[in-house]
C-alpha cells in the first residue's frame, strides 16, 4: 500500500517505513522518558476537573507530544529497487595423475567426472537460474576450467584442502551456494595423512572458512588397483666414502589375494648394488626393506631402486625410484711415511693432526738395519713397517700419501712402488718431501716413483746443495692455488719474500714433461732453466707435489722468532692438501645444475664457473653444455638423448643456461671449454623425475571424502548418484539499484498541527482556570 | 743391561762401519739440542748432550747433531733448534722479562723445553728457581706430574719410570699444551749420567744403581730426543689397526645380499 501511495509510477519494487533522523539510541530513550514523564504530569494535573474536560485536555495533551515526537524522529517511507545476486555452486573436478588410473566403469576416473558433468548439464543449467556455476580443477591448487573437455589428469600431487584454500581465498561465504569436489580421494596432503571416520582440525577448520555445504563425488573404484609401489625412500642427501649407506624402502603392495614374492633391486646407475626378495602376504599392505652398501667414490651418484612388476599389474611407473646422494670424503686420509724423525716431519705432523679435516696414519722409521741393538725386543716400543698393509692392502683408501725424507730401499718396496704409480694414475695424492733419503738421494731415480714426479731425477753427480736459500716463485706460482698465500698477488709475492730462507735441497735433472715449476731455488741450475724446489704435476687422474727440501719448518717456528707468526706455513700445506685432494673448489672449471630434481618438462638451470690458469675468474669464456641422459640398467637405451647449449662467461667467469630434457630419468651435464689452450672439463647430473608423488598412493580413498562432507556439513555420493538435489545455498546478497526516501513529517500540515495542538491545549486549560 | 768400556768401544766402531751414509741438507735440518745459556747451566754438563747424541745416532735412525749450541733466550737462535736443555744447579737468577715473553713464544710456537735439575739430593735451590720461572712463563699452567703411560716413556725405549745420575723423583712433571708437552722438568741430573771423557770413561758415577741405571738414562734421553721430533707418534701409532678397522677404510665390493 505504502509503494502504491508513494510510488504510483511502479518505479520501486520495495516500500518500507524509516526513521530519517539520526539521533543515536541513548537520545531517543531519553526522548521516550520524557514523553512518558509529560504524559503523567498532564495526567496528575487534570484531576480536579470534569471528566469530560479532562478527556479533551489529556487528547489534546498526547496528540500535541506525538506530533513533536514525529517531527524529532523523522519518520519517512524508503522507495528501493533491489536484485538478489547469485551466489556460486563451485565445482571443483580432481585433475592429478591418479584420476588416469582406471575407474570404477571407465578407463580413467578421469573419463567418468566428464560423463557426470556432461550427464548434468542440465542441471546445471537449472542451478544457473539462482547460482553461478564455476567449474575448476585441481590437484594442489584450483585453477578454473572453461569446459569439461579441458579436464586432464596431468596433477603431481593432490592436495584438496589446499584446493579449497584457495575457494576461501576466493569467495566469501556469503557469495558461495556449495562447493562439490569430484575426486578419487587419493589425496596426499593433510586429508590424506588422516583416517578414520571423525573430520579432524585441520578439515573442520577448512570447512568453516568456506561456511557452505560441501559435496564430494566419489569417482574411484572401490577395490584398490592391483599395484606395488615404491612408496617411500629413506636416504639421506650426503654420504660418506667408505662409509656404509643405509637406504630403507617402503613397498606397498595394494590388491592382491596371493602372496607374491618380487625381486627388489638397488643400482648406482647401471651397476647392481644389491637385490632384496620381497614376500608379501595378503594380510599386509606395507614392506620395509633396507639396503645397505658401501660407497667407494666421492662425488654425486643417481641411484635406482626398483621392485619388479607382479602379475596382471596394470600401473608399473611407480615401480621404480631415483634419486641423488652425494658422496663426500668425511675425513682426508693421509698416510705420512717418514724416514727419519725430523724436525721438519715433526711441524708437518703437528700441522697435520691439527687439521680437523684430516685422519692422519704415520709412519716413521726410527731405526734402520745398521742401528745398534743393544735392547731386547719388549724392551722397545717398536713394531714392524707394515709394507704390504700400507702399500698392498690399504693403498685406494688413502686420499694423500707423503713420503717425507723416505726411501723404499732396505723395506723390500720394490714391487709396491708399480702399485703407488697406479695408485696416483687413478686418482690419488701423492707428496715426496726433501731430505737425505729422498729425490734421487733415496734411489728413486729410474724407478716407477719418478714417472710421476714432477722432476726429472739426475743419475749421478751432487745430488744435494746444503745452501741455504730463499725460494723464488715463478710466474705460474703467483696464482696457483698451493703458493697463494695471499689472494692478491703482489702481497702474494711479498709474503714470499718475508718467509724464512730454507735449508738445503736435493738437486734434480729439471722438470717432468707437463709440470709446473712453482717456485725455483735462486742460485741451483738445471739444464732446462733454474732448479725446481717447489713443483707440481697431473699425472693420470692424480696430483703431485715435490718439494725438494726438508727445511718448510723453517716457515713455522722460525717464522715466529722473527716475529711473525706460523699462518704462511698452515696456508702453503693446507692449500697443498687440497689441490692434491681435487679440492672442488679449486677445479678451475664448475659446472652445477641448481637442483637435484626436476620433473619432467621442467627447465634446467645450469651454472658454470671457468677460472685460467692464473685462477683469476676466465671473463668471455666460451662453455659448452653438453647433457646427456644416464642409463641406469633398466632402459634398453636406445634412444639416448642429448641436448646441448654454449655460453660466454661474465666477468666473473659465470654463465648460466637453461635447458628441458625431453625424457625422464638420470642427466648428465658435460661442461667443457678451452681455456689458455687447456681444455678444461667438469660434471654435474640430476634427475628429471617420472615419479610423481602423486602415484605412490594409487588406491582411491572414498573415507576422505567422506570425511570432507561431513566437516562441511555436505553429502558424499558416487558417480552414479548424479547431482541432482544436492542442498545449495539459496542467494543471500541483495543489490540496490536505485533508492528514494520520502520524508513524511516535512509538510506545512504537519507543522500546522504541531502549533495548534499545544496552542488549543494552552487556550482550554486557561479557560478552565488551570493556568 | 750392563755395557763395559771395551764392549762400548767394539760396538762403536763397528757401528761407524755399519751406520748409513749421512746427506743431511745442512746442520739446520739434523735434529740437535741447544742448551739454555742462563745461570752458567750450558757448561754444568760438559759433552753429556754430544754422548746423547752420539747415543742416539747409533741406536736411532735419527740424524743428529752432536755439539750443542749454546743460545741466549734473548737470541734469534733459540728459535733455530725446537729443541732447548736448560741444566741446572743451585740457585740462578730471575729470567729477564724478554726471555720470559720469548720463551713463552717458543714454546707456544712449537718448540719444547727440558729442564734438568742437576743439583744433589737434598739442595732444592734449583727447583724453587724452576718453578719461579715456569710460573711466570705459563701462569695459567702449573707443572703437573706426567702419569707413567705418557708417551715420552714410550717413543722408542719402553720405560717405567725416569732414572738420571740419581734417582731422587720416579715421575717427570711438565706443562700440557695444545695435545703435546712443550715443557718438561725432571729432577735426577739426567745429563749428568751421560758425562764420558775423551777415553770413554765416565765422569760422574751413577747411583744407586750403576750401569744399568746409566744404560736406563740414556734411554730416557733417546725417548725425549723422540717426543721432541716425533710427538705423540708413538700414542696413535699403537692403534693403528684399531683406528683402519673402526674407519672401515677397507674398500668394499658391492654384494648381492640375497
Amino acid at each position: 500500500m505504502l509503494r502504491a501511495w508513494f510510488d504510483p509510477d511502479g518505479e520501486f519494487n520495495v516500500a518500507q517505513m524509516v526513521l530519517l533522523s539520526s539521533w543515536s539510541s541513548w537520545i531517543v530513550a531519553l526522548v521516550a522518558l520524557s514523553v512518558v514523564v509529560v504524559l503523567a504530569l498532564a495526567w496528575h494535573n487534570v484531576q480536579s476537573l470534569r471528566p469530560s474536560r479532562r478527556r479533551w485536555l489529556l487528547t489534546l495533551r498526547i496528540a500535541a507530544v506525538l506530533a513533536i515526537v514525529v517531527v524529532f524522529l523523522q519518520p519517512g517511507v524508503r522507495l528501493e529497487h533491489v536484485t538478489k545476486v547469485r551466489n556460486h555452486v563451485v565445482v571443483l573436478a580432481d585433475d592429478s595423475r591418479s584420476m588416469g588410473l582406471f575407474g570404477e566403469d571407465t578407463d580413467t576416473r578421469t573419463e567418468g567426472v566428464r560423463e557426470l558433468l556432461t550427464d548434468e548439464a542440465a542441471l546445471m543449467e537449472q542451478w544457473r537460474q539462482k547460482h553461478q556455476v564455476d567449474l575448476y580443477q585441481f590437484s594442489d591448487h584450483a585453477r578454473p576450467m572453461g569446459d569439461v573437455s579441458e579436464l586432464t589428469s596431468s596433477g603431481d600431487t593432490t592436495r584438496t584442502l589446499a584446493a579449497l584454500d584457495d575457494v576461501a581465498a576466493r569467495f566469501e561465504p556469503e557469495d558461495l551456494a556449495a562447493v562439490v569436489i569430484i575426486s578419487d580421494g587419493a589425496d596426499h596432503g593433510a586429508l590424506g595423512v588422516a583416517a578414520g571416520d571423525t573430520p579432524t582440525p585441520i578439515e573442520q577448520s577448512t570447512a568453516e572458512r568456506i561456511g557452505v555445504p560441501i559435496h564430494t563425488v566419489f569417482t574411484g573404484p572401490e577395490a584398490p588397483p592391483k599395484d606395488v609401489i615404491i612408496a617411500d625412500v629413506g636416504y639421506d642427501d650426503f654420504a660418506f666414502v667408505r662409509n656404509a649407506v643405509s637406504i630403507q624402502v617402503e613397498v606397498e603392495v595394494n590388491g592382491y589375494d596371493d602372496a607374491l614374492v618380487l625381486p627388489v633391486t638397488l643400482r648406482r646407475d647401471e651397476t647392481l648394488l644389491a637385490t632384496r626378495m620381497l614376500q608379501t602376504t595378503p594380510e599386509k599392505a606395507r614392506y620395509t626393506l633396507e639396503f645397505e652398501f658401501v660407497p667407494e667414490s666421492v662425488g654425486k651418484a643417481v641411484f635406482t631402486v626398483e621392485v619388479a612388476n607382479a602379475p596382471r599389474e596394470r600401473i608399473t611407473v611407480n615401480n621404480k625410484r631415483q634419486f641423488v646422494i652425494r658422496v663426500i670424503r668425511d675425513k682426508i686420509r693421509v698416510l705420512q711415511v717418514v724416514g727419519r724423525p725430523s724436525w721438519d716431519e715433526r711441524f708437518l705432523r703437528k700441522l697435520l693432526k691439527k687439521n680437523p679435516n684430516v685422519d692422519l696414519i704415520s709412519f716413521f722409521i726410527l731405526r734402520t738395519s745398521a742401528s745398534l741393538d743393544v735392547a731386547r725386543r719388549n724392551e722397545l716400543s717398536l713394531i714392524p713397517f707394515p709394507t704390504r698393509e700400507l702399500f698392498e692392502e690399504q693403498l685406494g683408501s688413502f686420499d694423500l700419501i707423503i713420503f717425507q725424507n723416505f726411501t723404499y730401499r732396505g723395506y723390500q718396496m720394490q714391487q709396491y712402488l708399480p702399485l703407488i704409480r697406479d695408485y696416483v694414475k687413478n686418482g690419488g695424492g701423492f707428496v715426496m718431501i726433501g731430505g737425505d733419503l729422498s729425490f734421487a738421494s733415496g734411489g728413486y731415480t729410474g724407478t716407477p716413483i719418478e714417472e710421476f714426479l714432477p722432476v726429472r731425477l739426475p743419475r749421478d753427480g751432487k745430488l744435494v746443495n746444503l745452501d741455504r736459500f730463499e725460494p723464488v716463485l715463478t710466474e705460474a706460482g703467483r696464482y696457483h692455488p698451493i703458493t697463494m698465500l695471499d689472494i692478491v698477488p703482489e702481497t702474494n709475492t711479498k709474503a714470499w719474500e718475508e718467509l724464512p730462507a730454507l735449508s738445503g735441497t736435493n738437486r734434480v735433472a729439471g722438470l717432468a714433461p707437463k709440470a709446473v715449476a712453482l717456485a725455483n731455488h735462486p742460485t741451483l741450475k738445471t739444464a732446462d732453466g733454474p732448479a725446481p724446489v717447489i713443483a707440481v704435476r697431473e699425472f693420470g687422474e692424480g696430483r703431485v707435489l715435490a718439494v725438494t727440501s726438508d727445511s718448510t719448518w723453517h716457515w713455522d717456528l722460525l717464522a715466529v722468532g722473527e716475529g711473525g707468526d706460523s699462518r704462511n706455513y698452515y696456508k702453503f700445506w693446507g692449500n697443498a692438501i687440497r689441490w692434491l685432494i681435487h679440492d672442488p673448489d679449486l677445479k678451475p672449471l664448475r659446472v652445477h645444475a641448481d637442483r637435484d630434481r626436476y620433473p619432467l618438462g621442467a627447465p634446467v638451470t645450469l651454472v658454470a664457473r671457468a677460472f685460467g690458469p692464473d685462477y683469476t675468474p676466465a671473463e668471455d669464456a666460451e662453455i659448452e653444455f653438453r647433457v646427456s641422459r644416464r642409463r641406469d640398467g633398466s632402459d634398453d637405451g636406445s634412444d639416448d638423448a642429448v641436448e646441448t647449449a654454449v655460453c660466454q662467461t661474465d666477468t666473473a667467469g659465470e654463465c648460466i643456461v637453461r635447458l628441458t630434457p625431453p625424457r625422464d630419468g638420470g642427466w648428465t651435464v658435460d661442461a667443457s671449454a678451452n681455456i689458455g689452450e687447456v681444455e678444461l672439463t667438469d660434471q654435474d647430473l640430476f634427475i628429471v623425475a617420472t615419479d610423481p608423488i602423486e602415484l605412490r598412493r594409487t588406491a582411491a580413498r572414498r573415507d576422505t571424502l567422506a570425511r570432507l562432507s561431513r566437516a562441511g556439513g555436505g553429502e558424499l555420493r558416487t558417480l552414479d548418484d548424479g547431482l541432482d538435489g544436492l542442498e545449495l545455498v539459496e542467494p543471500r546478497v541483495l543489490k540496490i539499484n536505485r533508492r528514494r526516501d520520502v520524508p513524511l513529517w516535512s509538510s506545512v500540515w504537519f507543522l500546522l498541527i504541531a502549533v495548534l495542538l499545544p496552542s488549543i491545549e494552552w487556550f482550554l486549560r486557561r479557560r478552565w482556570g488551570l493556568l | 743391561m750392563k755395557i763395559h768400556r771395551r764392549q762400548f768401544l767394539t760396538c762403536a766402531g763397528m757401528s761407524l762401519l755399519a751406520a748409513p751414509r749421512a746427506w743431511a741438507l745442512g746442520d739446520d735440518t739434523r735434529v740437535s739440542i741447544s742448551l739454555l745459556a742462563h745461570g752458567g747451566s750450558e757448561a754444568l754438563r760438559p759433552s753429556s748432550v754430544e754422548q746423547l747424541m752420539w747415543e742416539a745416532s747409533k741406536r736411532t735412525s735419527m740424524d743428529v747433531r752432536e755439539r750443542p749450541v749454546a743460545v741466549d733466550p734473548l737470541s734469534p737462535d733459540l728459535f733455530r733448534s725446537p729443541f732447548v736443555v736448560w741444566m741446572g744447579d743451585g740457585e740462578v737468577p730471575p729470567l729477564p722479562k724478554k726471555a720470559i715473553e720469548r720463551l713463552r713464544r717458543f714454546l707456544r710456537g712449537g718448540g719444547m723445553l727440558y729442564i734438568d735439575d742437576c743439583s744433589t739430593i737434598g739442595d732444592d735451590a734449583f727447583d724453587a728457581c724452576v718453578r719461579r720461572e715456569v710460573k711466570r712463563i705459563w701462569p695459567d699452567r702449573p707443572l703437573a706430574r706426567l702419569s707413567n703411560d705418557h708417551t715420552v716413556y714410550r717413543t722408542f725405549f719402553l720405560l717405567e719410570y725416569p732414572r738420571g745420575r740419581i734417582i731422587r723423583q720416579k715421575h717427570l712433571e711438565g706443562i700440557t699444551f695444545d695435545d703435546r708437552c712443550p715443557l718438561i722438568y725432571g729432577r735426577n741430573d739426567l745429563f749428568g749420567a751421560f758425562s764420558r771423557d775423551e777415553l770413554g770413561t765416565w765422569t760422574m758415577p751413577v747411583v744407586p744403581g750403576g750401569q744399568i741405571q746409566r744404560e736406563m738414562a740414556f734411554r730416557l734421553g733417546i725417548n725425549l730426543l723422540m717426543y721432541a721430533t716425533c710427538l705423540n707418534y708413538k700414542r696413535d701409532q699403537v692403534h693403528t689397526t684399531a683406528i683402519l678397522r673402526r674407519r672401515r677404510w677397507r674398500v668394499e665390493t658391492p654384494r648381492d645380499t640375497r
